[in-house]
């Protein structure tokens, strides 16, 4: 019986749309699937986006993808001091870089992936999986069932859907932080003063080992366009370090000394938490099986070192590499685990995959290095 | 069955921000959806054509972006979509409203019966359905809570202040529900998809022919808004408390006493 | 600002009826029961005056860290809301 779709996405956030958008291009058959009432809409980063992976999928992204700042100016605090360098003299992690909003950014890709074909359907939560002889042959969501040759499961760092495939072990504690942030409304022109920037240009400030915090809690600030994301990261395991809740630890970084003036004025607009990964191999699902591919975060395709965390950028690359191999099968009308098996080698190939993760130093070595 | 749902698109009032400074809702950004009394009168007509069959339309008039929700209602099944759209509505009160909308129902043409929300919830006037009935001169059936046909005639329960009012009247008729009808379903997969294939249809007064221009937009509105106010808020009231009720009346009438109440 | 201030200003489309979390109200472990109290960045997890656990999904910000630290323990049952219930982030 011929399949609905080729290819069906689950997700609808960076990696399900660039995935989508790549397959669509190619004339690969695509629908994309998102719980949300709109793509973006149960997304939430930090977030800096470093941009070197999207900008080969859209080479015009400065002018037209919706970013906040380009990140110029790195801030880091780390055991009571704080150092400041403009993020073009730190190498691979000053590379250019937004901060992002995700419900915006998001939905800007998805549009990309729509005009390009790809079929999207919002508000709908895929709750299983169909699977016959051990090949995934579509999704179920309620009582409903839609076929495709190959679902890629892009469904964010819980993925519950790749654990009841068995690819994907439950998240350990020790190996998922959770982070949750602040949205603080100001006005562009009062960012740019209290920050040093100049209109289209913006901030990235980590905290690390501040006491108010504790040692486990780590905190983040972004300047967008005209508000501040401002965070906590804190590894869910080490809850009984610290006598605060992860909610209250955001409340100490508010008034943080160095923190507290700059927000002066400023007013809520949004509060929100989400898990992140400690990426890295050990946590990397099974990434292909007979019908199914894994990409994003539900992948562990993240890396987070404390001072550095970068995800979307990740995402971006497994949904190019997986969309090559999805072409490939599409061509071949083979979806098997071993045609697929070629996007488990290109993300052992990748550098931006592998690599990004060799040339991150300890943060005791950036300590270090700040403290010359 | 042929059943046609009138709809209107409102701002979702989760949305809406009252400014601080004049105390003025903040319309500018909030997102529309469908009015939800009116998804009640979608999921009802659904019902009615699931049980007998026929087909299900929806109206809107309203800008084109009211589109959408109409869209939302093909999701949950209906069959068509008509948009009223046009600069000659624009203004329109619910006098205007209700006369624009049964010429679209005329436009339509062969129903039996048309089902609104009893109200919308951004001006709460619950008037236009009525008015609608009268202007098609068909019987009104409101705030129903359950709706059947039998042969050529509804059967309706109205909910009224002194319980539920029973009522059989000859189709066509139109119907006012509330959220006590039913629970609105929400679009499956297949519905999502369905509606993507699907166009909603725009027309204007010269799509229809024959509208008198009078009674349209601003110059055919009799209302005129007077003013708008927030209400001031009231006080927070009080929590008499006690270990029995004999105890908590001791105390409110001991405290009523001491400000000289009673 | 109270975090329920602050998911005030957050937009959720509740689902009243149906919990898309089920939680062990009589988990006898203590401790643990104060591990999800303090990890839910929601703070939806409390005790009452009795010491009994409460636990309220309306508000819940689908991070999914109490199932990571307590899934099989506290927490019985984990999944997301049906769809387009839940939150709906603005910004992101």
């Amino acid at each position: 019986m011929e399949a609905d779709f080729d290819v069906i996405i689950v997700g609808g956030g960076i990696a399900g749309s660039v995935c989508a958008y790549q397959l669509a291009k190619a004339g690969v058959g695509v629908l994309v699937i998102e719980r949300g009432t709109s793509c973006g809409s149960k997304n939430m980063t930090g977030g800096r986006i470093y941009t070197h992976t999207l900008a080969k999928v859209f080479p015009e992204y400065a002018g037209e993808a919706p970013l906040e700042r380009k990140i110029v100016k790195d801030i880091f605090t780390y055991a009571g001091k704080t150092v400041e360098y403009p993020s073009a003299d730190l190498g691979s992690q000053g590379e250019e870089s937004y901060s992002v909003l995700r419900k915006g950014f998001d939905q800007w890709v998805a549009d990309q992936a729509e005009n390009e074909g790809a079929m999207y359907i919002t508000g709908i939560r895929v709750d299983d999986l169909l699977v016959e002889d051990g090949k995934v042959r579509g999704v179920i969501a309620g009582d409903e069932e839609m076929t495709s040759e190959l679902v890629i499961l892009a469904d964010g760092v819980n993925s519950l859907l790749a654990q009841k495939l068995g690819m994907k072990e439950e998240i350990r504690p020790g190996e998922a932080e959770v982070g949750a942030k602040e949205v603080i409304k100001l006005d562009a022109a009062v960012i740019e003063e209290r920050f040093g920037v100049a209109p289209g240009e913006g901030v990235s400030w980590m905290f690390e080992g501040v006491s108010t915090l504790g040692h486990k809690g780590n905190g983040f600030l972004y300047t967008n366009k005209d508000s501040v994301s401002l965070g906590i990261l804190t590894t869910v395991g080490d809850i009984d370090c610290s006598e605060e809740t992860v909610a209250g630890l955001v409340d100490k970084l508010h008034e943080h000394p160095e923190v507290k003036p700059l927000l002066e004025g400023g007013k809520l607009v949004e509060y929100s938490a989400h898990l992140l990964g400690k990426g890295g191999e050990v946590t990397r699902p099974k990434l292909y099986g007979d019908g199914v591919m894994v990409i994003g975060d539900a992948a562990s395709m993240v890396v987070n070192r404390g001072y550095v965390v970068r995800g979307m950028d990740l995402a971006v690359e497994s949904a190019v590499l997986a969309a090559e191999t999805a072409m490939a099968a599409n061509e071949a009308g083979d979806y098997s685990a071993g045609t697929l098996a070629s996007y488990g080698e290109a993300v052992k190939n990748s550098a931006v995959l592998s690599g990004a993760q060799e040339n991150i130093k300890n943060l005791e070595e950036v300590a270090e290095v700040f403290s010359e | 069955m042929n059943i046609i749902v009138c709809i209107k698109q409102v701002p979702d009032t989760a949305e809406i921000k009252i400014d601080p400074v004049t105390n003025t809702l903040i319309r500018a950004g909030v997102p529309s959806i469908v009015n939800p009394y009116d998804k009640n009168a979608v999921e009802a007509a659904l019902q009615l054509k699931e049980a007998y069959g026929g087909k299900v339309t929806v109206l809107s008039m309203g800008p084109p972006a009211a589109e959408n929700a109409l869209r939302e209602c093909l999701e949950m099944g209906a069959d068509e979509a008509v948009l009223m759209s046009g600069r000659e509505f624009g203004g329109s009160d619910t006098y205007a409203t209700s006369y624009i909308l049964s010429q679209g129902i005329r436009y339509i043409g062969d129903y039996d019966m048309i089902i609104c929300g009893k109200q919308a919830i951004d001006g709460d006037t619950g008037q236009t359905g009525a008015s609608m009935s009268e202007h098609l001169n068909i019987p009104q059936l409101t705030f129903a809570v359950k709706i059947d046909v039998d042969g050529e005639y509804a059967l309706v329960d109205r909910e009224v202040d002194e319980g539920i009012m029973s009522l059989k009247a000859k189709l066509p008729v139109l119907c006012t529900v509330g959220k006590d009808i039913n629970e609105p379903r929400t679009a499956t997969m297949k519905g999502k998809m369905r509606a993507k294939k699907m166009t909603v249809k725009v027309i204007n007064s010269a799509d229809i022919g024959n509208m008198d221009t009078s009674k349209m937009g601003l110059k055919g509105s009799p209302t005129r808004v007077k003013k708008t106010f927030t209400p001031s808020v009231k006080k927070a009231g009080m929590k008499v408390e006690g270990k029995s009720a004999a105890e908590a009346v001791e105390a409110l009438l001991g405290d009523m006493k001491a400000k000289a109440l009673i | 600002m109270t975090i329920q201030d602050k998911l005030g200003v957050d937009k959720f489309n509740t689902d009243e009826l149906h919990s898309h979390i089920q939680v062990d109200k009589t988990y006898g472990d203590k401790e643990e029961i104060q591990r999800v109290i303090r990890v839910c960045p929601a703070g939806l997890y409390s005790l009452d005056d009795d010491g009994n656990l409460l636990f309220d999904h309306l508000g819940c910000l689908e991070c999914g860290t109490c199932r990571v630290l307590s899934g099989g323990k506290v927490i019985k049952e984990w999944n997301y809301p049906a769809g387009e219930k839940g939150i709906a982030f603005r910004q992101g």
